[in-house]
């Protein structure tokens, strides 16, 4: 018999009265818990409660997991406190970056560890339209569900990232691809994602002081305006909470470039390498002294400092991972557009010429002479007055900031 | 959605049913339980069959000792979820206790995380107590015989394992982290305002 998609089986429930299989009263009360992230301090008391709490979201999950076909996209699409409780994991979850916990209570740690994994085969199984040649969807009702019922947003897809990436990687990467693949309008939210991403840094260089909101730079303030609040006398948590905000974008929005690199275009395309590197200029130096020079306890500023360092080498990996899949690699292939991917290369890179800190950074990083040395093979017709004066631009950058290469390039 | 209203929803939730509102949780924690108690209920085993277990083997002289055993465990049970709930809650938690204690000889770590789960906390005498009066109920019966009776009366349909989407599919728990070689340069620069000289 020809195999039927969920969305057009019908099934008989008791009483005899037939429904769609994928219907609101095939769904099952179940009560989903909303996930509260493990207790900072070793109260038994607190660690008693998140097992508790756990233990039920994790039993739920498995009971999902081992579900029928059509059971499981009726209690995904039409239970509220599924995706409450899903959607509370990926914002609440400790991320790898977040400071260790004080102690290690081995059933906190393997409880956190169960659930991550079930919430992660729960979001594998909404990606996947097709689990068997007889349990599938209709390819347009899935790209319709996941979007219409948000079971995907790019929030939750960015989570989904820094969640678990690196680990699961080529898993995430096949669940993303698919997801815009079947829904093309995932592409129009990120393209509409983009600017707000931008305006995360800055609303940082807001907060620092070091670009305002309302007024131009050349305007001058007026006598009554308040005084500029800067890194320098903003008060110590609001700055500790800047750098931690900051470290959790960069975070987040490298590991989502890393695993889904696809994305790289449309980033490309709302100017982001332009803004993130005169981000980097401005912010990173003020908030770098900032750091340094506020009281702030021995471990805490440690701590900031790692941060800031970290988000430094993430904004200078993102750029790479732009330029990778935006120029070199279209280059390197031999696209049939080669000259005019040289020449957004050359530019881009000409541009960075002024934001010699960041110039220099990205450089000691990712070589650029590398870069030029492999556009020389793969485009022989490479304007060499160009790559000279970027060349000599990048030394007088190091020569100007007064560093040192540590091995020549 | 966008980054913008998305992030700020998800902080207005957050702060109206995330850990920050600790009624709306407790609530939420109630209502799980409540449930977990009907699906209990619906699995098939109920007190009137445990009773009716227990006094058709046995001779008259050993059935007014059972009876009171029991009786202990139902009041047990009535201590353990309260006194506002009807019988049938009652009873469907008595029948909880023998199925948590069949086997058992003391209240365990394991066992007392079980019955909060289902009934939040309670008096641990009552589990004590309970405990005790299954364990003498059993010892008349034989715990091979009880397992058995709670075998053939569980309609509960037990997931099939087998069949657990992403059970082959392999999981890392390698994930990304902070770097960790960053120190902070003490020494590159002299502290300027320990050097201002007037």
């Amino acid at each position: 018999s020809p195999r039927v998609p969920l969305d057009e089986q019908h099934v008989t429930e008791p009483g005899g009265r037939p429904l769609p299989a994928l219907h609101p009263q095939r769904k099952e009360e179940r009560c989903f818990l909303l996930y509260a992230p493990p207790p900072e301090e070793d109260s038994p008391a607190q660690v008693e409660e998140f097992l508790e709490n756990s233990q039920f979201i994790y039993e739920d999950m498995e009971w999902l997991l081992a579900l029928p076909h059509d059971k499981f996209w009726c209690q995904v699409v039409f239970d509220e406190s599924l995706q409450r409780c899903l959607d509370s994991y990926l914002r609440l979850s400790p991320r790898g970056t977040d400071p260790p916990p004080l102690y290690s209570s081995p059933a906190v740690m393997a409880m956190q560890h169960s659930l991550h994994r079930s919430v992660f085969m729960v979001f594998l199984r909404m990606a996947t339209h097709k689990e068997s040649k007889e349990n599938f969807l209709t390819p347009a009702v899935f790209a319709e569900i996941i979007y219409d019922n948000f079971l995907f947003d790019i929030p939750k897809i960015l989570d989904l990232c820094v969640l678990f990436g690196r680990g699961n990687a080529q898993l995430l990467h096949k669940m993303i691809e698919n997801i815009f693949h079947q829904q093309p309008s995932y592409y129009s939210d990120l393209n509409e994602t983009v600017p707000s991403i931008i305006q995360v840094f800055d609303t940082v260089l807001e907060k620092c002081g070091l670009q305002s909101e309302d007024t131009g730079a050349t305007e001058p303030l007026k006598l009554n305006t308040h005084l500029r609040i800067t890194t320098m006398t903003m008060s110590e948590e609001d700055l500790s909470d800047l750098v931690l905000y900051l470290c959790d974008t960069c975070s987040t929005l490298h590991a989502f470039l890393d695993i889904f690199p696809e994305a790289s275009s449309m980033f490309h395309q709302h100017g982001f390498l332009s803004r993130v590197s005169s981000f980097y200029e401005m912010a990173v130096p003020d908030l770098e002294k900032a750091v340094k020079k506020r009281h702030f306890t021995k471990c805490r500023q440690e701590d900031l400092w790692r941060r800031l360092c970290h988000s430094r080498r993430r904004i200078v990996e993102i750029t790479h991972l732009l330029l990778q899949h935006t120029c070199l690699q279209p280059i390197l292939e031999g696209s049939e557009d080669t000259a005019v991917f040289v020449d957004d290369l050359l530019q881009i890179f000409t541009a960075f010429l002024q934001e010699k800190r960041f110039l220099v950074d990205y450089d000691e990083q990712y070589p650029v002479a590398d870069d030029i040395s492999l556009l020389q093979q793969a485009f022989p017709h490479l304007d060499e007055t160009r790559t000279s004066y970027l060349l000599q631009g990048l030394e007088s950058a190091w020569t100007s900031l007064g560093k040192k290469r540590s091995q020549p390039s | 959605p966008c980054w913008g209203y998305r992030e700020s929803y998800r902080e207005i939730w957050y702060i109206f049913f995330g850990k920050k509102n600790y009624v709306f949780s407790w609530l939420l924690l109630q209502a799980k339980r409540v449930k977990r108690q009907e699906l209990f209920a619906r699995e098939g085993l109920t007190w009137p069959k445990v009773v009716h277990f227990f006094t058709q083997h046995l001779e008259k002289r050993e059935q007014q000792t059972t009876s009171q055993e029991l009786k202990s465990v139902l009041q047990a049970a009535k201590q353990i979820v309260g006194t506002d709930y009807g019988q049938d809650i009652i009873e469907s938690a008595a029948v909880f206790l023998f199925k948590t204690f069949h086997n058992k000889e003391h209240v365990g770590h394991e066992e007392t995380r079980a019955i909060k789960q289902m009934f939040g906390p309670f008096p641990a005498s009552a589990a004590e107590a309970a405990c005790a009066a299954v364990d003498r109920l059993v010892a008349n019966i034989g715990e091979s015989q009880a397992e058995a009776f709670i075998q053939s009366q569980s309609s509960h349909q037990s997931l099939d394992h087998g069949a657990t989407f992403g059970r082959n599919i392999a999981f890392s728990f390698d994930t990304y982290v902070l770097d960790t070689q960053d120190t902070l340069p003490w020494e590159e620069e002299p502290d300027e305002s320990r050097n201002l000289d007037f």
